[in-house]
């Protein structure tokens, strides 16, 4: 039975986003759907949070216009298609510092943030460099960086330094160090809470975009296709793509990209009354379903 | 602004833009590094002895952009948005200062000051991004959002 109850939720969309992007190489492929998406768990007496979505009192009107990104909804709509509340977030992992990822900490008002060192360390060193060096901070917003220090005042921003194993119970993270970012990190959820269980689950952050990323296009002839989008090197991306895959036994669809539309055919799902796709993972003992 | 700016006003308010938009970006990094700095002290004070440099570069350009902000020229329908600048410009010099000061001081009132300053000076900033066009803070292009959608340059409506 497994320890801790997962899904993800989606928030916004891109409907129609490049797949140039979403896997480096091919070029004219046409477009797919980009969901905006977090991942919830349940269990162990935590309700936690995989990265937090953005803010769209901040810049949604500019992402809606300029960036075709539609559908937003809050945290407190999103969470409630599970029955949970932004106060009731006790703990929040934090994939990577862009603006989708972390740019709604100041929504959950009694949860721990982990995230690892070297991304906020980096991202702050870049900003020395001048602008024509601004690719490097892209997609990170200055006021998250404010955010995070209030957060480390009330001793609720916890920095970590690498893989850290049974961070909460049960739940590892690790440092895929300058990929998508410069301190990136998956986490892994060994939901028999056992050290080598078979039970894994792993949140891939913006490492991966697509299960596509794991498997190339041609079926006959697999191979890891990394994202479009690194200010790292497309070297660590594979490698830490082919971690991840060894880690859960070769089985692409327990690396979980919170960007694939394909998670609500993989797993079983729901699309709610807002449009948006509620995805269920794993359940835990005694917790209903929400896409049932 | 679609770039058929003809008035006297429209053309004072492009050169406003074109003029504070630099310096725009020049709190906003500093402030981020500013911030990280504050990070740094509130998570591993061993840590933030290794910032300090780059802390005294950064009061050195608060300065130089609470100097620019008040040398711009600003039009009427501008006022409100200089305002919102200048509150950015000041608050970070006071974040700059209190920055300074937690180095010796760890008192949890030097902190308080340190990190109300940082958000007066974010809640600034992010009035000016909010006002006029151009301004926005975030680069979404090495996000998951865009480079799929043209830029909007400066260049466009100047």
């Amino acid at each position: 039975m497994a320890d801790y109850s997962i899904w993800v939720l989606e928030y916004a969309a891109v409907e129609k986003f490049p797949f140039s992007v979403m896997m480096y190489g091919p070029q004219h492929q046409g477009t797919r759907k980009l969901p905006y998406a977090y991942a919830l768990l349940k269990g162990k007496g935590e309700t936690i949070l995989i990265d937090t979505g953005y803010d769209h009192v901040a810049y949604g009107e500019q992402l809606a216009t300029a960036y075709g990104v539609s559908n937003y909804h809050g945290p407190r709509e999103v969470l409630a298609e599970c029955g949970v509340k932004p106060e009731d977030v006790t703990s929040v992992f934090i994939t990577h510092a862009h603006f989708d990822h972390m740019g709604a900490m100041h929504l959950f008002p009694n949860a721990k943030f982990y995230v690892q060192k070297s991304e906020l360390d980096k991202w702050v060193w870049a900003l020395t460099l001048g602008p024509e060096y601004r690719f490097l901070t892209g997609g990170g917003d200055p006021a998250d960086i404010v955010r995070a220090v209030e957060a480390a005042k009330e001793g609720r921003m916890i920095c970590i330094d690498g893989d850290q194993q049974d961070v909460l119970p049960g739940i590892d993270v690790h440092l895929a160090a300058d990929t998508h970012t410069y301190g990136s990190m998956y986490v892994t959820i060994r939901n028999d809470g056992a050290r080598d269980g078979e039970d894994k689950w792993i949140f891939a952050g913006d490492l991966i975009y697509t299960y596509d990323n794991l498997t190339g296009l041609d079926a006959d002839a697999p191979q890891i296709v990394p994202i479009g989008l690194a200010v790292g090197s497309q070297h660590n991306l594979i490698f830490s793509s082919v971690e991840m895959l060894k880690s859960v036994g070769g089985e692409v669809r327990r690396v979980i990209p919170v960007h694939e539309d394909r998670l609500r055919t993989t797993f079983p799902s729901r699309l709610t009354d807002k449009g948006l796709q509620v995805v269920e993972i794993a359940l835990a003992k005694g917790e209903k379903s929400w896409v049932g | 602004m679609d770039g058929t700016a003809n008035s006297g006003e429209e053309r004072a308010v492009l050169r406003y833009v074109a003029a504070a938009r630099p310096v725009q970006q020049l709190i906003s990094e500093t402030l981020t590094q500013v911030a990280g700095f504050a990070l740094l002290l509130m998570t591993s004070r061993r840590r933030a002895v290794f910032a300090e440099g780059a802390l005294a570069g950064a009061r050195e350009a608060a300065t130089r952009a609470a100097e620019e902000v008040r040398a711009l020229a600003v039009p009427e329908i501008a006022t409100h948005h200089h305002h919102h600048l200048h509150g950015a410009a000041e608050t970070l010099l006071h974040a700059c200062v209190a920055a300074l000061e937690s180095r010796r001081i760890d008192a949890a009132e030097q902190t308080d000051l340190l990190v109300r300053a940082l958000r007066a000076s974010s809640d600034h900033l992010r009035a000016t991004a909010c006002l006029l066009p151009g301004f926005e803070l975030v680069d979404f292009g090495q996000a998951c959002c865009a480079a799929h959608a043209p830029r909007r340059l400066l260049q466009e409506v100047t």
